[in-house]
């Protein structure tokens, strides 16, 4: 998906674009008002705490590739 | 209480250890306030996690997870979203630091806003609202020897003895400056958040297989969230972690942290390091509480579930670990505290007036940490009834700094008067509040004043920046600056226009 080929700026359009998801379902409050009190299972979780558990993973995922992404480009210009 | 206090004072003794082998006289003020810029992404990391996370997310944020169950993860969504806002400061916020020598957040301001009353404001903001927090977290080391001392301390005398061995490891601080604050930072974090994150897992495990503990048998209250039918308000969360993660970058301790490292890769990387560790600790801490609020004994004292359960499940030597890791913790938060709020009061208060050289400025630096330390000792020795309440409406108040800060470093169009007003205007409006309301205002839906303060300094900030326009000569200045950050993106260097952030 985000492959090395592409340009620069399309990549760094994309980890913006990753970064401001990574706010909204971290902050939006009707996310986290349907997943309020409910125990039933995702993935072998109550849902309340998968629903935390995905946007935390979220966040972590879209910063290792930001920083692998941004290696990849200062690579490209030396 | 011999193996107990043994294993801290083991401790204790390794960290001196550590920073008397890497002692150095340090040439200039920029070399004690930031580490002479020096430090990799590894150092980086922990020193942002050492100082991030103190040894109240055991305590604190612990017993929430006891009590209050899954919506504790507030704080991880938070913490998370800080780190992502690290990678997104580094580069201009380095690039800056690097080419203008600043050396604290408060310079950052002074070079935007081109003033020099700006640094003041900022650092005076920084200070008074940080103190009660510094307070509390020498407080805290309370719960730490009561609980190492197996109850024979009461409270208060185990609150004199954290106060007494936190201040003596401040001596190293005052010595050291910023290098002996990152150095120990890299130890402490290995030990609190990777050695406590493998107890966590640890424990864990024992609740489980021992205790019967699963997240199936949790109550179920354990997994509401707050929103219509709560008390708190359905915004709650939403302002808890919006002003969580915007206000992270507006304490002094944490924002000079952008200054230490030895460029933007290294910034950048010690992101990508931090956010793994952040999520596993995060993850096993808070999940650890939840399986904790099965054990009555934690839940009778949810503040020392940390200690509880760990005594439970490896005696007095596990008891003992628990202490070290909350130890490491807790000196990594209180001396990049103290080490800031020193830088600051030397470069951004009394530097900012008077003409100081580099040693006048070391020494009064360390003076300054001294009074510093003092001060918080003693008023952590008196019963302050409202300290936490004066600790919660300086964090509504701290983050009236983020408006001017973030928008100054990413819009040029935002003006030394839209900055000024914004921020006064925005911390009366969240003491106001404050005040008025006591905590919970009654038209707020879970908002806090904070969240009103905000609002009221954005809009008067973007007002300020449409309807007072820049001299040309201002917007020439603040466009060199843009400019300098641009050239580095592109590989180019620019020329800075000025050497030091407006002194005159």
């Amino acid at each position: 998906m985000l492959k090395q080929s592409s340009p620069a700026p399309l990549r760094r359009g994309i980890v913006k674009l990753w970064f401001a998801f990574d706010a909204v379902v971290a902050l939006a409050p009707p996310l986290y008002w349907a997943a309020d009190g409910r125990t039933a299972t995702v993935a072998g979780l109550p849902t309340a705490l998968f629903y935390f558990l995905a946007v935390s993973l979220c966040i972590t995922a879209s910063l290792i590739a930001a920083y692998l992404l941004d290696t990849s480009d200062e690579g490209a210009a030396a | 209480m011999i193996i107990t206090f043994g294993l801290l004072a083991l401790f204790f003794a390794a960290v001196v250890w550590v920073l008397q082998r890497n002692r150095t006289v340090d040439q200039s003020f920029t070399d004690y306030a930031v580490g002479g810029r020096s430090f990799g992404a590894r150092y980086q990391a922990m020193s942002f996690l050492n100082t991030w996370y103190p040894g109240s997310m055991f305590t604190a944020f612990g017993a929430l997870s006891v009590t209050a169950g899954v919506m504790s993860f507030y704080v991880l969504s938070y913490s998370l979203l800080t780190v992502v806002l690290l990678f997104v400061l580094a580069r201009p916020v380095w690039i800056w630091g690097k080419a203008y020598d600043l050396r604290t957040q408060g310079d950052l301001f002074a070079l935007r806003y081109g003033s020099r009353h700006i640094r003041t404001v900022a650092a005076l903001i920084g200070i008074v609202s940080g103190l009660p927090w510094l307070v509390l977290g020498m407080q805290a080391l309370g719960n730490l020897f009561q609980a190492m001392s197996l109850g024979a301390l009461s409270f208060s005398t185990s609150v004199v003895v954290g106060v007494l061995v936190i201040a003596l490891r401040q001596v190293w601080t005052v010595r050291m400056g910023m290098r002996g604050v990152v150095i120990s930072d890299y130890m402490q974090g290995i030990v609190a958040y990777i050695g406590g994150g493998l107890m966590l897992v640890g424990l864990i495990v024992w609740l489980v297989m021992a205790r019967g503990s699963t997240l199936g048998t949790l109550d179920p209250k354990m997994f509401a969230i707050p929103s219509f039918s709560s008390k708190e308000g359905p915004l709650y969360l939403f302002a808890l972690m919006f002003t969580g993660a915007l206000g992270g970058w507006c304490w002094p301790y944490i924002f000079v942290r952008l200054f230490t490292a030895d460029g933007v890769r290294s910034l950048k990387k010690s992101a990508a390091l931090a956010v793994p560790l952040t999520f596993l600790f995060g993850v096993a801490l808070l999940i650890f509480g939840m399986l904790a609020s099965k054990v009555p004994e934690a839940v009778a004292k949810p503040d020392d579930v940390w200690f509880i359960v760990s005594e439970q499940a490896g005696g007095l030597v596990l008891l003992g670990l628990a202490g070290v890791v909350l130890l490491a913790a807790s000196m990594g938060h209180t001396d990049g505290n103290i080490q800031a709020y020193g830088a600051q009061l030397a470069n951004d208060l009394v530097g900012n007036y008077v003409q100081l050289e580099q040693r006048q400025m070391i020494v009064i630096a360390k003076v300054g940490m001294l009074l510093l330390t003092l001060l918080a000792s003693w008023l952590a020795t008196l019963t302050l009834p409202a300290l936490f309440s004066l600790a919660v409406l300086a964090y509504q108040g701290i983050i009236q700094l983020s408006i001017p800060q973030f928008l100054g470093i990413f819009w040029r169009r935002g003006s030394r008067q839209g900055a000024f007003a914004g921020m006064i205007l925005g911390f009366v409006t969240a003491v106001g509040l404050e005040v008025a309301y006591g905590g919970q205002l009654p038209f707020g839906y879970g908002l806090t004043s904070g969240c009103f303060g905000l609002a009221v300094n954005l809009l008067v900030y973007v007002a300020c920046a449409y309807l007072l326009p820049q001299s040309a000569e201002e917007q020439q200045r603040v466009d060199e600056l843009f400019t300098v950050v641009e050239a580095n993106r592109e590989g180019r260097t620019a020329v800075p226009p000025q050497t030091r952030p407006a002194m005159a």
